[in-house]
This record gives C-alpha cells, sequence and structure tokens, in this order.
C-alpha cells in the first residue's frame, strides 16, 4: 500500500501486521503547531481525536528500519529502539537488542500463551 | 561561592518558583503544551512519579556487570555475519522514544557552563526534558492504546464483515436492506463504511431525537473526528449541520419536513432509514414518500435499516430490494414459561398480582449466588401496574437487602429515570421495572434475567369516538423475542416468560403498526400539502384503514384546513408547515393576530409537552399546598401559564435556584425546560412566516459594557457546557440499596436525596447545573421576562379573549357537562362530547377538583319545566384530549361562556323562524328565551365573525410577502374586533336552555328542502347580502336559507313557513332611523350593515384603516340594486334598500 501518496482523498494508514486503519492527516517528522517537537523517525500522524479540544497529534505507526513494511506503534506490531522495527525483524535480530528488550518481550510472549491456552 | 554552586544547592524541584522557571523554557506561550492548560498540570504529576521511579532504579543499582555481558554477545553476533542493526551499546529507555524536543532556548540552557544566569541550569533543564520526553511518549501510548481498542471493537462486530459486501450492494442497487438485531452495530458501522468508501451528503433518520445525538456523537468519535464538523445531526430544537455537514443524522418527521422545501431531496445522495421494523407513522409514510421520490432520483441510494423483523416486507415493497442480513451478537438466553396460575390471575378490575413476580425473585436469589452479578428486567403494560409490582417487590427488597427496585416509564421524571444506569453495589441486583420502552428505547447494560408478563398498553384511536384509548393487549411474538434478548446483552441469560408457549405461538407475529392504531389528521394534512393525491389511492407499506383516512379528513374539515372539496385552505397549507398538532397550530395563528401572542406561545408548548406536574407529588399535601397560587379555575391552560411564568421569574432572580422551586412544588423542571425551547421554536415559525413583528431594537443590546459583559459571561458558559460534556458518561454513580424504597411513596423526600447524592461529586467545586447553562445559553432571561411578563395577570378581558382563541382553536374538541352535575358528588362529574357520552375530567384537571365553577349559579337559573334551566351563564369546555385508560379523560381543559363561544367557533348552526331556537353541529339545542334578543345575539355573532375572517384571511394572505411595514391588517382594525369580541363574551346577558338533543330528535331535526314549485311560487325576499360576501340559497338538506357556511336560518323541523308575512314585527334601529316591520332575517340583514354612525365615521377617516375599512366597511356595503318597480340599477346598502322596498310597497297598498 502506497502511503505517502499524498494524492488521494482519503489518506489511510495500515498497519500490515495487525491490520489497524485510520485515516491519517500528515507523514513526515514535524508534526504541524507542535513548535519544539522532532519526531526521530518518518511517521504517519492524525489529529489525536481522544483531546478534542486541543490540537494534539496522535503517531499511528511508521515503517520498518529494515524491511520498511508499515507498521503501527503498538507493542504487538513495532518497537522503537533508536529506529523503527517491525516486530518480525525485532525477531529475527532479537540477539542484538539489549537484555532488557529481550526479557520484555519474553516476558509478553509468555504471558500471551498463558491467555491463549 | 558561585551562583552555580549555591543555585544547585537551592534547586528545589517542589518549588512553585522552580518549576515556575522551567515553565518559561518549556511550557511558553506556543509551545505544545502551555503553562496552566490541563497537559501541563498532568505533565508535573507525572513528573513527580517519574522522579520517584528514578530514584528507586538508582538505589536499587543498574548492574553493569549485565551491561558488560551484553556488550560482548554484541560482539560476537557481529562476527557471526548478521545484519548489523547498530544498535547503542547501553540501553536507556530514552532510546525507546521517538520525540524529541528542541528549541535554541533549551540547547543554549543545556550548554551552558552553570555560571552567570539565573534559571534552571544544564542539569534541571536535562532532567525536565527527558521527563518531558517520557510524558510525550505515554500521552501517545495511551491515546494510541485507545485507538487501538476502538479497532479491536470495532472489528469484532458482527457487521464488520459484511463492510465491503454492504458498500458493493449500495454502489450497485437503489435500495437495500440491512437486517441485524441489536448490538450487530449497524447504526453505527453502516453510515461510516459509507463515508470511507466515498459517500457524501448522507442521511441517517432515526425514530428518536436522543439517538440522533448519540449517534452523530458516536460515529464521529470512532471516526476520530476526522470529520469534525462532518457528522453532525439535526433535530428540532438544535442542529450541528454546516456546509461541510457530510452525515447527518436527524429525525424521520424532518425528513419529511425537508421533503416539503426540496420534493427531491437534492441535498442527499444517500439516505438511510434506521428502525424501520420500529412501524413508526412517520417512518412508513416515509418510505412511502421515498417509494415515489426515486422514481425521478435514480441516481439516490436508499438504505433500509431493521432488525430481523418481517424483512421480506421492507424488501418487497421496495421491488424485491436486495437483503443483506447480519447475525446479531447474542449470547444463549434460557426461555422458561412459567404461566400465571387462575387464582392469581387479576380479574378486569383488580390489581395485579404480585406472587408469580415475587416467586421468580425468590427463585433467583435462591439458585444465584449473590456474588453472580446480573440485573432483572421486569416488563410490565403500564405505570398503575408498575407501581402495584413494585410496591410488593420493595417489601421483599428491605427484608432480603439483595435488591433495590427501580420504577422506568416515560412519565418519570428524568433523574428517576437514569437510575436505571447506576450501578448497584456488589451482592445487589437492580430490579428494574418497566414498560415496553425498555424493549427497544431504552438499552441498558448488566440484565441477565428478564421477566415478560407479554401484556403491552397500546393507544389506539376511536374514528367514531373521536377518542384515544389505552388499552392493554398480548404483545406480538417479534416484541417478546425483543423482550427476551435483553438477557443476552453481556452474558448468557434466563427469561421468563408469565405465560404458557401456546400463548405465545398464539400471539400476533408483528405488533400493530402504528399507522393502523393512531389519528391520522396530520398525516393527511402533511400529504395534502405535499400534493400526493388522495390519500386512500397512495400506495402505503401496510395502508391504513379507510375508515381512519376518511375520518381524518372530515376533522381536518372541521378544523377547516381543508374545504369541503378537500383542498387545503389557507390556513391549512400553513397548519401543515407548522410541526405541531393542528389544534395548536391553529392557535398559534389565531394568536397571532390578535395581541395575544405570548401567551398563545406558552400555552401551545405547554400542550405539547408532558405536564410538568409529576402525578406522585401531586397527592403530597406540601406540593399541592406549594402550588395552589399557581391554580387558575379558568382552566388547566391558565394554570400551565401561570406555572411558566412564575418559573420564568425564578430564572430571572435566581437562576439555578429555580431547581429547588420546582422541587418544592412537585415539578419536574425538564418539562419546562422542554416548554421554553419549544416556545422559541414557535415564535421563530411564526416569525418565518411573517405572522409576528419582529422585536424592534432589541433591548438586549445594551450599551457596550452590558454587551461586553454578556459576552464574557456567554464564553465561561460555553466553557461550563464543554466540562459537562467531558464529565458525561463517567458519572454513573452506584445505587445505595434505599434507593427503592423513597422514590415513589413519597417524592417530597427527593430534595434532600438529591442533595446528599450530589454532594460526593462536587469535586469540582461548584454544583453546576448543565440545564441551567443550556437554557442561558439559549435564552436571553431579560428578554423571556419581559414577554413573559404580557401574559401575567391579565385582564379579565384578555382572559375572555384568550379563552375564546383556545376555543376556536380546540374546536370541535368540546365537553358539555351534565345538566344533573350539580346534585353529584366533586369526584362524579359527568360531561358529554359529541360523539361520546359520559367522560370524566382527568384527576390532573382544575376542573376535577373544583367542578362547581361549572355549574350553573342556583340563583340564575329559572326552572322553565322539569327539563329546561335558563341561565345567561351556561358553560362548554373545549379540551386537548380524550383519552381513554380505564374511564375516558378529559384533559387539558378550558371552560368558555356556552352561548357567546358555541355562536363565534362551531362549523353549523341552525336555526328556527325567530332565531330563538338554535341547534349546534347537530348536538346542542340552545332555546333564547326572548325572540328579540336571541335575534339580535346571533346577528352579532354574524358580524363578529365575518369581521374576524375576514381579518385573518388578510393575515395569511399578506404572511407569506414577509414584510412587516406593509401589514395588510391594521392594528386599530384588530384591537377594535378584539373589544367587540371582549363585549359580546363578557356582556351577552341572555337567558337560554343548554341541552345536547336525543337520538330521536337528531333524526328529526331539520324540514328538509321544499318542493321547487312551491319555492318559485313566492317571492323570495332579499336575502343575499345578510352581511359582506355571504349569499344566502335555500339549503339542498337541511331546508330553509342557507346563510352563511356554517349559519342555516328558519331550517330546524319546528319552523315556521320562511317567508310568512307573520313573523314581520315593527323594530327600531338603535344606529339609524329605521323603523319598519321586518322578518328576522331582514333584521340582521340590516343589523350586519348598519354601523353607529360615531363608528363608522371613525373608521372612514382613519386613514391606516384605508385599506380593510373600504373593503370591509363602506365598498362592501352597498351593492347594485335593480329595482323592478323602478327599472333602474340603484347602487345602495341593504339597509337602504329595504327603505326603497317599503317605499313601493306602502305606495302601492
Ligand atoms: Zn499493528
Ligand atoms: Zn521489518
Amino acid at each position: 500500500m502506497e502511503h505517502n501518496t499524498t494524492e488521494t482523498p482519503q489518506k489511510t494508514f495500515t498497519c500490515q501486521l495487525c491490520g489497524l486503519t485510520s485515516p491519517f492527516t500528515y507523514y513526515g517528522q514535524k508534526p504541524p503547531n507542535t513548535r519544539a517537537i522532532v519526531l526521530l523517525e518518518e511517521c504517519f500522524m492524525t489529529k489525536d481525536p481522544f483531546c478534542p479540544e486541543k490540537e494534539k497529534f496522535l503517531v499511528l505507526g511508521s515503517n520498518c528500519s529494515l524491511c520498511s513494511m508499515c507498521v503501527c506503534v503498538g507493542l504487538d506490531c513495532s518497537l522503537f529502539y533508536t529506529k523503527r522495527f517491525c516486530m518480525q525483524c525485532v525477531n529475527k535480530h532479537l540477539d542484538q537488542f539489549p537484555h532488557q528488550i529481550q526479557a520484555e518481550l519474553a516476558k509478553k510472549r509468555q504471558s500471551s500463551q498463558a491467555a491463549v491456552s | 561561592m558561585s551562583s552555580g554552586r549555591s543555585r544547585h544547592r537551592t534547586w528545589d524541584w517542589d518549588s512553585p518558583q522552580c518549576r515556575a522557571q522551567l515553565d518559561e523554557v518549556f511550557f511558553r506561550r506556543h509551545d505544545y503544551i502551555q503553562a496552566g492548560s490541563q497537559d501541563h498540570k498532568e505533565f508535573w504529576s507525572f513528573f513527580d512519579r517519574f522522579q520517584r521511579f528514578k530514584t528507586k532504579r538508582d538505589m536499587s543499582g543498574s548492574g553493569s556487570s549485565r551491561k558488560e555481558a551484553r556488550e560482548q554477545e554484541g560482539r560476537d553476533k557481529r562476527k557471526s555475519g548478521k545484519v548489523d542493526l547498530d544498535l547503542p551499546k547501553d540501553y536507556d529507555a530514552r532510546y525507546r522514544i521517538n520525540v524529541s524536543v528542541c528549541t535554541r532556548d533549551i540547547e543554549e540552557r543545556m550548554g551552558r557552563s552553570g555560571k552567570g544566569s539565573s534559571g534552571p541550569g544544564p542539569q534541571e533543564t536535562s532532567d525536565c526534558r527527558l521527563a518531558l520526553l517520557h510524558f510525550l511518549d505515554f500521552s501517545q501510548k495511551q491515546s494510541f492504546g485507545k485507538l487501538a481498542k476502538l479497532r479491536r471493537e470495532q472489528k469484532s462486530l458482527p457487521i464488520y464483515q459484511y463492510r465491503s459486501r454492504i458498500v458493493d450492494l449500495v454502489r450497485r442497487h437503489p435500495v437495500v436492506v440491512v437486517a441485524g438485531d441489536t448490538g450487530c452495530g449497524k447504526s453505527t458501522q453502516v453510515p461510516q463504511y459509507l463515508l470511507s468508501a466515498g459517500f457524501h451528503n448522507i442521511a441517517c433518520t432515526q425514530p428518536r431525537r436522543i439517538a440522533c445525538i448519540s449517534l452523530a456523537k458516536r460515529v464521529s468519535f470512532e471516526s476520530l473526528n476526522q470529520y469534525g464538523s462532518k457528522v453532525g445531526y439535526q433535530i428540532r430544537f438544535e442542529t450541528t449541520r454546516t456546509t461541510a455537514t457530510k452525515l447527518l443524522f436527524l429525525t424521520e418527521g424532518l425528513l419529511l419536513r425537508q421533503i416539503q422545501q426540496d420534493t427531491t431531496l437534492a441535498q442527499y445522495n444517500v439516505l438511510i432509514v434506521d428502525e424501520v421494523h420500529e412501524r413508526h407513522l412517520h417512518c412508513d409514510f416515509l418510505l412511502g414518500v421515498l417509494r415515489s421520490l426515486l422514481a425521478s432520483r435514480p441516481d439516490l441510494r436508499l438504505i433500509l435499516m431493521s432488525a430481523t423483523i418481517n424483512i421480506k416486507l421492507f424488501s418487497d415493497y421496495f421491488n424485491s430490494a436486495p437483503v443483506l442480513q447480519v447475525p446479531g451478537r447474542l449470547f444463549p438466553i434460557q426461555v422458561i414459561y412459567q404461566p400465571i396460575p387462575s387464582e392469581e390471575q387479576p380479574s378486569r378490575s383488580e390489581k395485579l398480582d404480585p406472587r408469580p413476580y415475587l416467586r421468580i425473585l425468590q427463585g433467583i436469589d435462591q439458585r444465584y449466588p449473590p456474588e453472580e452479578r446480573g440485573d432483572l428486567l421486569l416488563f410490565l403494560s403500564g405505570v398503575a401496574e408498575i407501581s402495584t409490582i413494585q410496591e410488593a417487590c420493595q417489601v421483599y427488597a428491605t427484608h432480603t437487602r439483595r435488591w433495590i427496585v427501580l420504577p422506568l416509564h416515560s412519565t418519570l421524571s428524568v433523574a428517576q429515570q437514569d437510575k436505571v444506569f447506576d450501578t448497584s453495589p456488589p451482592g445487589v441486583r437492580k430490579c428494574i421495572i418497566s414498560t415496553n420502552i425498555a424493549e427497544t428505547s431504552v438499552t441498558i447494560d448488566g440484565v441477565r434475567f428478564v421477566v415478560d408478563s407479554g401484556k403491552v398498553k397500546e393507544m389506539s384511536f376511536d374514528p367514531k369516538a373521536k377518542m384515544q384509548r389505552l388499552q392493554e393487549f398480548w404483545i406480538s411474538r417479534a416484541s417478546s423475542e425483543q423482550r427476551k434478548g435483553r438477557a443476552g446483552r453481556t452474558g448468557p441469560g434466563v427469561c421468563y416468560r408469565l405465560y404458557a408457549e401456546s400463548d405465545y405461538d398464539a400471539f400476533a407475529p408483528y405488533p400493530v403498526p402504528e399507522i393502523h392504531r393512531v389519528a391520522l389528521d396530520s398525516l393527511i394534512l402533511q400529504m395534502k400539502s405535499m400534493h400526493l393525491g388522495d390519500p386512500l389511492s397512495f400506495v402505503f407499506i401496510d395502508p391504513p384503514p379507510a375508515a381512519s383516512i376518511q375520518a381524518a379528513v372530515t376533522y381536518l374539515k372541521e378544523q377547516g384546513a381543508l374545504d369541503s372539496r378537500g383542498e387545503l385552505t389557507s390556513i391549512g397549507s400553513l397548519l401543515a408547515q407548522l410541526p405541531v398538532d393542528v389544534v395548536i397550530g391553529k392557535m398559534l395563528v389565531l394568536g397571532s393576530l390578535f395581541n395575544l401572542v405570548e401567551p398563545v406561545l406558552t400555552v401551545a408548548a405547554a400542550f405539547s409537552v408532558q405536564s410538568p406536574f409529576l402525578r406522585s407529588s401531586q397527592q403530597n399535601p406540601d406540593c399541592a399546598t406549594a402550588c395552589q397560587p399557581l391554580h387558575s379555575n379558568q382552566g388547566d391552560p391558565f394554570t400551565l401559564l401561570n406555572t411558566f411564568n412564575a418559573w420564568v421569574e425564578v430564572k430571572g432572580e435566581r437562576g439555578g435556584g429555580s431547581r429547588k422551586w420546582c422541587r418544592r412544588r412537585g415539578l419536574e423542571e425538564q418539562r419546562l425546560y422542554e416548554m421554553v425551547n419549544l416556545r422559541r421554536q414557535f415564535r421563530d415559525l411564526l416569525k418565518s412566516h411573517g405572522l409576528m413583528e419582529p422585536v424592534y431594537s432589541a433591548p438586549s443590546g445594551g450599551d457596550r459594557k452590558q454587551r461586553r459583559e454578556r459576552l464574557t459571561e456567554r464564553r465561561k458558559l460555553h466553557q461550563l457546557k464543554r466540562e459537562h460534556e467531558q464529565l458525561e458518561g463517567s458519572r454513573r454513580k452506584v445505587l445505595r440499596l434505599e434507593e427503592g424504597q423513597e422514590g415513589d411513596l413519597s417524592s417530597g423526600s427527593d430534595t434532600e436525596e438529591a442533595g446528599k447524592g450530589r454532594k460526593d461529586k462536587a469535586g469540582s467545586g461548584q454544583n453546576m447545573d448543565i440545564q441551567e447553562v443550556k437554557f442561558k445559553l439559549r435564552h436571553n432571561v431579560s428578554e423571556l421576562q419581559e414577554a413573559v411578563s404580557i401574559s401575567q395577570d391579565l385582564p379579565s378581558r384578555q382572559q375572555a379573549l384568550l379563552k375564546l382563541l383556545l376555543c376556536r382553536g380546540l374546536y370541535p374538541q368540546l365537553a358539555l357537562p351534565d345538566e344533573h352535575n350539580s346534585n353529584r358528588k366533586d369526584s362524579e362529574q359527568v360531561f358529554h362530547t359529541r360523539n361520546k357520552q359520559g367522560v370524566v375530567i382527568h384527576p390532573t384537571s382544575v376542573f376535577a377538583s373544583d367542578p362547581e365553577v361549572l355549574h350553573v349559579p342556583e340563583d340564575e337559573t329559572r326552572e322553565m319545566g322539569p327539563d329546561r334551566r335558563d341561565s345567561s351563564r351556561h358553560q362548554v369546555l373545549a379540551f386537548v384530549t380524550l383519552l381513554e385508560t380505564n374511564k375516558p379523560y378529559l384533559s387539558n381543559c378550558v371552560r368558555v361562556p356556552a352561548l357567546q363561544a358555541l355562536l363565534l367557533v362551531a362549523n353549523s348552526i341552525d336555526s328556527n323562524a325567530d332565531c330563538a331556537r338554535l341547534v349546534v353541529d347537530g348536538w346542542l339545542e340552545l332555546e333564547l328565551r326572548e325572540a328579540e334578543g336571541a335575534l339580535k345575539v346571533l346577528a352579532t355573532a354574524l358580524t363578529l365573525r365575518a369581521e374576524w375572517e375576514h381579518l385573518l384571511q388578510a393575515q395569511l394572505k399578506q404572511s407569506p410577502a414577509g414584510e412587516p411595514e406593509v401589514q395588510g391588517v391594521s392594528r386599530r382594525v384588530i384591537e377594535k374586533l378584539s373589544e367587540n369580541l371582549v363585549r359580546f363574551l363578557l356582556y351577552t346577558e341572555i337567558s337560554y336552555s343548554l341541552r345536547r338533543l336525543t337520538a330521536f330528535q337528531t333524526q328529526n331535526l331539520y324540514i328538509g328542502p321544499r318542493p321547487e314549485s312551491e319555492l318559485s311560487q313566492t317571492e323570495i325576499p332579499d336575502l343575499k347580502p345578510l352581511f359582506p360576501g355571504a349569499e344566502a340559497k335555500p339549503d339542498p338538506i337541511k331546508g330553509g336559507l342557507r346563510v352563511t357556511s356554517f349559519f342555516t336560518y328558519n331550517c330546524l323541523a319546528d319552523s315556521k313557513d320562511l317567508y310568512s308575512e307573520c313573523l314581520r314585527t315593527f323594530w327600531t334601529c338603535p344606529n339609524c332611523d329605521l323603523y319598519m316591520p321586518l322578518t328576522p332575517l331582514e333584521r340582521m340583514q340590516h343589523e350586519a350593515s348598519c354601523r353607529p354612525a360615531g363608528e363608522q365615521q371613525q373608521l372612514d377617516k382613519d386613514p391606516e384603516d384605508e385599506k380593510v375599512a373600504t373593503s370591509s366597511s363602506v365598498s362592501s356595503l352597498t351593492r347594485v340594486y335593480h329595482c323592478d318597480v323602478c327599472n333602474e340599477d340603484l347602487n345602495l346598502t341593504s339597509t337602504e334598500i329595504l327603505k326603497h322596498k317599503r317605499q313601493h310597497m306602502y305606495s302601492t297598498k
């Protein structure tokens, strides 16, 4: 899916792992009306719908720095550690991630398995 | 000492000054988070938590040995030839944050050596920035979590699987039926699927206003407000619609009104009609209209959404439209049939026996442990049944302390209704006893047990008695299933049916659609104004009985909305545009003519909402006493008027204090808010139809300071409203065990209770009354007070006129007190309407507690025989509703002087030769004592009516232009008329008897037409210009002479020969010198045209009145008369003609 073709009337972000879709209003590193805030990656963003009063942004997801797959920021789909990694890539290169992260993921996997069984 | 070190030592994170210094760096006016905002407050509390966390972590040590080990591993991997991710060697949680905050200011402070300047140094700045990054990351995760949850929920809806199929069907077919049961998500999702598929200008109708608002909010939220103002709603009082709106939720009635203006509905591309299975009158009609509209709009897409009830009916109606059926999401429900044993069956007049219901509560307590949650929903047919069972259940609940018993029906106060959504404390179940309102309209989560009595009370209309009837019926199988389904929304449930399975099988498959049950007046009127042709041949989805249509047409004719050919009259076409009942619309129009708009607006609004007087509180002596000053024995509309006026005054003085004021009087304030809104809408309607002058130089203008103050206040109010809206939803409170016990028995204690309940959530500091806020935003209190003051303490003359207007509006809804009422007990007063004998006054009416005011005063009556009581004080009642429950009840009544009111409003008045005997509408007979006086009264009434009608027509004709300067009807003429009407109403002193005709009398009422021969033989006296515009012709059915559309002279069976000379008596005209023998008709004719000399002159002189004066008093009085004797055309008034003819008569003799 091409997300950054800004010409399409309805710009939709879709996570290629979990299928979450949402319209997005901005793609880039500098969310509008945010002054000092800069993102460390190019992101799909929308106006935060959960605080309708204020002009807040919400990052939906971005492309995996390794495989460029489009993934959402949900914990099951991607991980940011200086760069964005999709979960597939994280698992492939798990050994290169710090211990803290490895332990965390192992714990999460365990608990989700427990929930399934 | 260096300043840096001293600062470092004195830096205190808890000090507000220190924090304020950092605010200067990070949270400036244009920053993402601004000092003083909610986010800002949240940041600092996050900061505290973050610091605590950091300290704890630092104390436990970060384990450097592990770090080394990891680095070692990393080096190993690199050797193995895999991709190098190039990750930093040391783990830091901040690497997991994809946000950075950087400005020159921050950079500078962080790079500073820490010398020379004040404020936070590099360390503090860096700490704060790190905390800010974590805070931003935290907020992002929180919001994204909500989004993900929302998407998961959307995906899990049964309808989600069908989204592309739905879009595809809509693309390919003009009409699609989507059928799915409650909980499948169709109402919220289908509009969104269409929006995201690129459809726009979508309208989605709902049967209920409240659903329009909540759906618009929900869909807007679910589509992430991405559409912002593009999702809106439009209901009676308010709209959020803008030009950008792509999806609009609106009521069925409103869409119909829009079709009246925009016959092809060009403003929409897609129409979704939701809940079609509910078969509301408007919805059935809307479908019919849309069906024919589709022919002219092949591009229009129509989607019908329904529960899985009778789907084929809808599909077939639209040329076998494709149906998409979506399974509902219901948990399994166990059905238990528990028919009520015969010894516990209530006989017709008895109260319900509560034992079968109590057994179920007991059974639940025995079978299910209290820690297993799940509430009970009990369906009964009506309010009386609910209070019987509630009482019994409450005793049980008080004893076991395991239940909270709550009633639910539409006549409860809003606050009481709202309680069913609160949760019960652990170990206690709610027992909600409801009418069928909980079947579809109100959805309560957490219900596990349903008890279904199988009964429903439904309104039906009896066209013969002209009466609404509230009767108990068995429900349909569809309703039964719907009720059952309420037990399985949140988990597996149980449904107890208090009838046998064989009963169930014998139920009708579907409920009777509304169109088969109700009066069709408004519908027919609307059809006429939409030019839909003969209502009998309109293709309804399920045609109403022809008798119903016929009854409505007749009624509309009686009301003057349709003429004798069934075409719209000018008042009729105006009424069709007003979204109110015909009688109420008529009142508004009539009120606009006279200077009585303000009170009429209030009364019309009061008639359109439920009574603000809560039934239960009126039995409370304290409330009754407090209400006493509001009561008016003129009639219920005046009580309502007083109440509204007093309330507005309290609002002006005490604002939110009105809540207490209402509570003390047992008034439901919500209804008064509805009234004030409706009143405002009526006013706008009248203005837009040019029936009301715009307010000159609004007193609200004020000087600049006042305006500014008002603006500031409005801003504050808007803020309050927003805050309230944010709080909404998170407000469910936990019920107290005692909750049910207080409710019904003594509403007085409601005061105390509400106070208690509110204290605990007074966290926000002030007790905000959102209704008061909305009221202030919508209305200018001082303007309202001014408007209301006009109708306060109306002088008796104005009151008399207002009563007449109400009576004319409500006509033919009139009732006659029974002649023997003064000998009966107060509670046994009987009344009769034309079509229904023996009706009673509803106990809430003022005439139920004060019936003497309707009795004919003893000292004034003169017994004229066994059955005849003459008096000048007879009265009749005009009423708003006649509804039969256990008895036929009249409600909202006003009393009017019988003779005067009948002569001024009745559609049919028949007289005998000397006009001393009159029959009104074929059922009321009035016998006047003196023929002389009778004639005078009749003549006055005819003149007044003609004038009134003339002015009304003039008002209606000029109204569409809406130019207030060219008021066709001048004020002075109207004032003159109202004065004359009032004089007629108040000062007609003539003794008469008033009674109903017997069936036998009605049969032989008229003499019938005379044979042609007889007519031609006699010279017909010149009767034509009895009064302006009238033509007297023999009446083909009744006989006699039809003088006006409503008055037929000399047609009653006891009439003497029409042309008999013996009817002539000598008479002197009080206005001119005329003295001669005249027949009654000739006299009336003269009186109609002969005005007191002074009056006539005054009229002529007034230049303002020229228009009307010329048309009604001068030119129309003279006409061309051809005298056969002189053989000459003479331009004479009718009096002059008479004189002229007499002249010949005497000269020939
Ligand atoms: Zn995802
Ligand atoms: Zn990847």
